[in-house]
């Protein structure tokens, strides 16, 4: 068993100050309990971790931000002077992360750092960065980990993770990796270890919650049955709503496109990536006029497919989806992507 | 892993050449990098400063591999400020990306180059490789269409094409695109392709043009019996990162960038249609 210990809601306080104290950047969820952020905090009192703190957006933007600078230049007529940008130095935590953000992050991974081309960006961030989750003691209508492969214990993508046992118990903490083992102080923090009995209620709630969100796996070959439902008129139907705005994209932990655009004035300029979505008209849109995802039916198919059938396909059948239901609770015209896998998924015929 | 994949190396421009009103060949010589080594088929990622990049199709051949070119029209932001530019002004590239035509497969095959407005730049590598390796292919017959007579590319070039063994240029251009000068053929790509009357054996087709003209060379092609693996095209798709991973170029889960842009018809058949 992975090394734990329980802590005192004040013991875990404490942990978070020294963490500071040390001079490490602690993102965490912060906020007055209306709209609740995840921001880099500077007391371990603007922490929130209980049951009902879930931060309206992702913190994919520490590790992956909405825009960062991909190089600067100047140029005049006959030369150009390039500046690469200065990867950033500072180790981060990411505190208070839900397994399911946490696991979205591991699909930046996928997508930032597989392949032949890593970003060394990302990569460079990524490395300074440990990601301590908070396992789910309620669940939130919106939720859905359980059908993608999550759970609200799950530990993908975590360092080290923080289990809420009811009050006034206090936490369990487990260190899941090497990064995480060293962000709780090495092999003996000083806390008292966690009893089996503490892991055997720590897993009896995971199962409570796990039996409210009330949504079984996605089961069979879900990438093949999508693929197949490519031509199927449905999409239509299930577009009909789609306003195109993008904000499934924007709260989305495992979204990871973006666009590149060039800041300039006459004589100096900056290139920029930023977040982008197949959900808007010009993403896919040719210099010719031509687009070959002409209408909202095909940039809506093109969401569902990339998350549920292309990703899978080349990630060994991981979703990149990751249930967080952020998109589902936020969507301005009541979208709902896991209606739309299951219906087209049944849609074609076996 | 890529220390700054996206910064490119800086190039001048040595040479520029007008193909038609609005279409222009830019000649490009390395500033300051080890020379680049491409494969015909390969593209770059051309950075006016100030403005963006823009991908273009390599179009010269690495047998011709001291410096680079490119053939764009003038469409938008990026491409009217490149078209600005003048010789001995410096642009940035990146590259180069994307897989290849498979020309080694080639040798000793007829060939037949369909290319369609701007699609003959995406051509004009692989036909310049063969064409420099002349005794390793049989016939080559290039058909290169265009709306009307001022939109066709490479004039100078394909009178040169003409000339060598066993070459045939067939020019055309859409009806009502003639003029009166005109002594080329006139009818749409596909028309023409099959008035040619080509037989599928040992030919391979290697097509680039615009979206609708491919659909209707692959269903004459196919109407003629030509097998979806002797038919090679080349994709185009808006694309920001080349890498793989701004996730716009993809149709289905083939990446343009990544995957492409070379495809042949038989593996084009297994992807979703949205061409």
């Amino acid at each position: 068993m992975t090394a734990s210990w329980r802590l005192s809601a004040a013991e875990v306080k404490e942990w978070l100050d020294s963490l500071l104290a040390a001079g490490r950047r602690v993102i965490a969820p912060a906020g007055d309990g209306g709209l609740m952020l995840f921001r880099q905090v500077s007391s371990a009192g603007e922490v929130r971790l209980e049951d009902t703190a879930h931060a309206r957006w992702s913190p994919k933007e520490f590790l992956f931000p909405r825009t960062e600078t991909l190089m600067s230049y100047t140029f005049d007529h006959s030369s150009v002077q390039l500046a690469p940008p200065q990867p950033a130095a500072t180790e981060q935590v990411l505190l208070g992360v839900r397994p399911c953000d946490a696991a979205g992050l591991t699909r930046l991974d996928d997508v930032f750092l597989g392949g032949e081309e890593g970003d060394q960006l990302y990569a460079d961030r990524r490395l300074r960065t440990t990601v301590v989750s908070l396992a789910c003691a309620a669940a939130r209508p919106e939720c859905f980990c359980t059908a993608v492969g999550g759970a609200p214990d799950g530990t993908e993508g975590s360092d080290a993770q923080l289990v809420p046992l009811p009050a006034p118990q206090g936490y369990l903490l487990r260190a899941l990796t090497p990064k995480g083992r060293e962000l709780v102080g090495g092999p003996e923090p000083g806390w008292p270890a966690a009893t089996e009995q503490d892991w055997e209620q720590a897993r009896t709630q995971a199962q409570r919650v796990a039996a409210e969100i009330g949504r079984s796996p996605l089961t069979g070959d879900l990438p093949g049955r999508l693929m197949d439902a490519f031509e199927l008129p449905i999409w239509s139907t299930l577009a009909e709503r789609c306003l195109g705005c993008g904000i499934c994209a924007y709260v989305c932990p495992s979204c990871s496109c973006f666009d590149i655009s060039d800041q300039a004035s006459a004589y100096c300029g900056t290139r920029c990536r930023s977040w982008d979505t197949c959900t808007l008209t010009g993403f896919t849109r040719h210099a010719s006029g031509h687009n070959p995802r002409p209408d909202q039916p095909s940039r809506y198919r093109q969401r569902v497919m990339h998350k549920f059938a292309y990703f899978p396909l080349e990630s060994d059948g991981r979703l990149m989806c990751v249930g967080c239901g952020r998109c589902v609770a936020l969507c301005p015209a009541g979208m709902d992507i896991r209606s739309a896998v299951e219906t087209t998924a049944t849609e074609v015929p076996s | 892993m890529n220390a700054s994949g996206y910064v490119p190396q800086l190039m001048r421009i040595s040479a520029q050449r007008d193909e038609t009103s609005d279409v222009r060949t830019l000649r490009l010589d390395q500033l300051n990098r080890a020379p680049l080594s491409w494969r015909s088929g390969q593209f770059g990622l051309f950075s006016v400063f100030g403005l963006g990049e823009s991908a273009f199709t390599i179009a010269n051949p690495p047998t011709r591999g001291d410096h680079i070119e490119c053939t764009f029209r003038e469409m938008g932001k990026v491409t009217a400020g490149l078209r600005r530019l003048s010789v001995g002004q410096v642009i940035g590239f990146r590259g180069p990306y994307g897989n290849s035509f498979p020309v080694e497969e080639w040798r000793t095959k007829d060939l037949i180059f369909v290319g369609g407005g701007m699609g003959m730049a995406a051509l004009h590598s692989p036909l310049r490789y063969v064409l420099d390796n002349r005794d390793d292919y049989g016939d080559v017959v290039i058909l290169n269409g265009a709306r009307g007579v001022a939109d066709m590319v490479y004039t100078e070039e394909m009178k040169e094409w003409a000339s060598i063994r066993d070459v045939q240029v067939v020019r055309a251009v859409d009806p009502g695109g003639e003029t009166p000068e005109w002594d080329g053929e006139v009818g749409l790509i596909p028309q023409i392709f099959e008035k040619l009357g080509p037989q599928p054996d040992n030919h391979v087709v290697i097509v680039c043009g615009p979206p609708v003209m491919l659909h209707f060379m692959l269903q004459s092609l196919d109407r003629l019996g030509f097998h979806p693996e002797q038919i090679v095209t080349t994709l185009e798709n808006r694309m920001k990162c080349a890498l793989g991973h701004c996730g716009r170029c993809n149709i289905g889960p083939f990446y343009v960038c990544r995957d492409g842009p070379v495809i042949t018809a038989a593996e084009l058949k297994l992807l979703p249609p949205e061409v």
